[in-house]
């Protein structure tokens, strides 16, 4: 005879597989299957149909298009131009969607995660909330979401995503393609499977900033692994890059800081010498 | 009358809403309900019932007594010792559930998320049953292999119990610097589980293993839940005035300069520079 606690136990374990079973029925009828990882398919640049720099045509205005112009003019002489990345400042949207390393969806109810391997999560509130009335600016901005059931048949295939509230500085890729420094951005996403091919996901993603003479939409694409194996990408983990006040410098191999441009100043000690006296 | 696109429309409405009602009953049948903000209780040192530093009576071998009294002596003289997060790398496992700033947890059938607002640590529990992979791939987070247990038997999961492998460093158990073996072989086991009398506070038995201590040290971190939370973005490496040249620690000034940490702290070798300039 099976001692009591051991027909309890398997009890218990049958129901809870029969009620598992259940959760993952109704999941899978009621959002999209979005699991696994999804990496990048094209470049880094922020408009993956054109190329990185002026080739994106980026509609800027003339005062953002003259900062343009600065900031890949000091690239071009070593520095790091508008694109702040080399100090490990997070990417902020919209350019985190460019996700560099791969990222991964759960879906629940109230609330879309998205998680990245080197940044923060997004949020995505899909409880029907308002925007709230304070909003603590955020490299990532704060997110609301809306699943649409388009073709009406019972379960939501889109979902529609406003960002606002972010904080700076941001530029949409390497290159330094700037955004304003007003931090009034908007940025609009529409995040769906494709038709024909479940394993690409698409994000046609619209920004709105005062740094640019029109919204600007660009198509974003996944690919999907199903059997992920996921890295620990931290950027400040041998960041070779160090930035003392307005300047940027190398470190060498040995430790020793190097400039980055051509007769760059070295930086000012002068609170060693205050410190030796 | 209503318009088809209408009547339509609420019929998926209701079909969706009858769906997620169902799949919240199942979730809460079977999980427990960890929704929320958890918050620590305490302080950051890594055995909150004991002080920081010393106090907190580590069992470690003498090698790395040793040299945890050398980090504190270089904490005394300005220095950072052996705590390495102040170059924004993240604290890395077992001292990212001390949960400096708040965490959330995620519980999936086949993966249980717990991300960190602090240094941008999110963890993966995997509980589908898997083994370990035969190549892991060193991360300050660890590769976490989750189990759910229900210990009373009422068909309701009420403890997660994990194992942690994998871990990469430099790490530490707290910001005095008591250190974690540089072999890296730690193994953490934790006992994550809600209070019996209070539902919104979070335990987690944290025991770790490693080969700086002369035995398995058990801590118990208690943690309280908000459940309306507002999430901030902690950046690490925004403002981070602390810079890391060489081996040496320096610090940037408010208007911008290098100093120095410590008493008579030698400058940075620019030779470089002047290498640069000929």
């Amino acid at each position: 005879m099976l001692h009591r606690s051991l027909i309890g136990s398997l009890a218990a374990a049958a129901a809870m597989a029969l009620a598992m079973t259940g959760t993952r029925a109704d999941d899978e009828l009621k959002y999209p299957d979005w699991s696994g990882q999804w990496s990048r398919t094209g470049g880094i640049q922020w408009d993956t149909s054109k190329p990185l720099g002026r080739g994106q045509q980026a509609p800027l205005t003339p005062e953002y298009q003259a900062m343009f112009e600065a900031s890949l003019a000091d690239q071009a002489s070593g520095g790091q131009g508008n694109d702040l990345r080399y100090t490990c400042l997070p990417p902020g949207m919209p350019r985190i969607m460019s996700v560099i390393f791969p990222m991964e969806f759960i879906i629940l109810p109230n609330t879309t995660y998205i998680l990245f391997e080197n940044n923060m999560p997004r949020r995505i509130y899909t409880d029907g909330r308002d925007w709230p009335k304070n909003l603590e600016p955020a490299f990532s901005g704060y997110s609301i979401g809306t699943w649409l059931d388009e073709d009406g048949d019972g379960r939501y295939d889109v979902l529609d995503v406003e960002t606002r509230s972010m904080k700076g500085p941001r530029a949409y890729e390497a290159s330094g393609l700037p955004l304003h420094s007003d931090n009034q951005t908007i940025v609009k996403e529409r995040i769906y499977l494709d038709k024909a091919n479940r394993d690409i996901l698409h994000d046609d993603i619209t920004t709105i900033d005062n740094a640019l003479t029109r919204p600007w939409t660009v198509a974003k694409k996944f690919r999907r692994t199903r059997d992920p194996v996921w890295s620990d990408y931290d950027c400040n983990e041998g960041n070779q890059h160090v930035a003392i006040g307005k300047e940027s410098y190398f470190l060498s191999a040995e430790g020793l800081l190097m400039p980055t441009k051509k007769n760059q100043s070295p930086p000012d000690l002068r609170y060693f010498n205050q410190a030796r006296k | 009358m209503l318009r088809r696109s209408s009547i339509g429309s609420v019929a998926i409405a209701v079909a969706l809403g009858a769906a997620m009602a169902g799949a919240r009953a199942h979730d809460e049948a079977k999980y427990p309900d960890w929704k929320g903000q958890w918050v620590r209780m305490g302080g950051i040192q890594w055995d909150p019932s004991k002080p920081l530093g010393r106090a907190e009576l580590a069992p470690l071998t003498p090698e790395y007594q040793a040299i945890f009294e050398a980090g504190l002596a270089s904490q005394a003289a300005g220095g950072q010792g052996n705590d390495p997060t102040y170059t924004c790398i993240p604290p890395g496992m077992p001292r990212a559930m001390t949960v400096v700033y708040p965490m959330e947890i995620v519980v999936m059938p086949e993966t249980t998320y717990i991300m960190i607002e602090y240094a941008n640590q999110l963890r993966r529990i995997y509980t589908d049953g898997r083994d370990w992979p035969e190549a892991l791939e060193p991360s300050f987070a660890g590769y976490s292999i989750g189990k759910w247990e229900d210990e009373d038997q009422d068909g309701r999961y009420d403890a997660l119990l994990i194992e942690t492998r994998g871990m990469k460093g430099p790490r530490t158990f707290d910001a005095s610097g008591i250190p974690l073996h540089k072999d890296n072989q730690t193994i953490v086991k934790e006992r994550i589980y809600l209070d019996k009398a209070n539902p919104n506070i979070l335990h987690a038995e944290v025991t770790t293993t490693d080969n700086a201590l002369t035995r398995p040290w058990t801590v118990i971190k208690n943690y309280r839940r908000e459940r309306k939370p507002i999430w901030f973005e902690y950046v690490c490496a925004e403002g981070n005035h602390h810079v890391a040249i060489g081996k040496e620690n320096y610090y940037i000034s408010q208007d911008g300069y290098l100093m120095p940490t410590r008493k008579n702290q030698p400058a940075p070798d620019l030779k470089y520079f002047n290498q640069a300039r000929q």
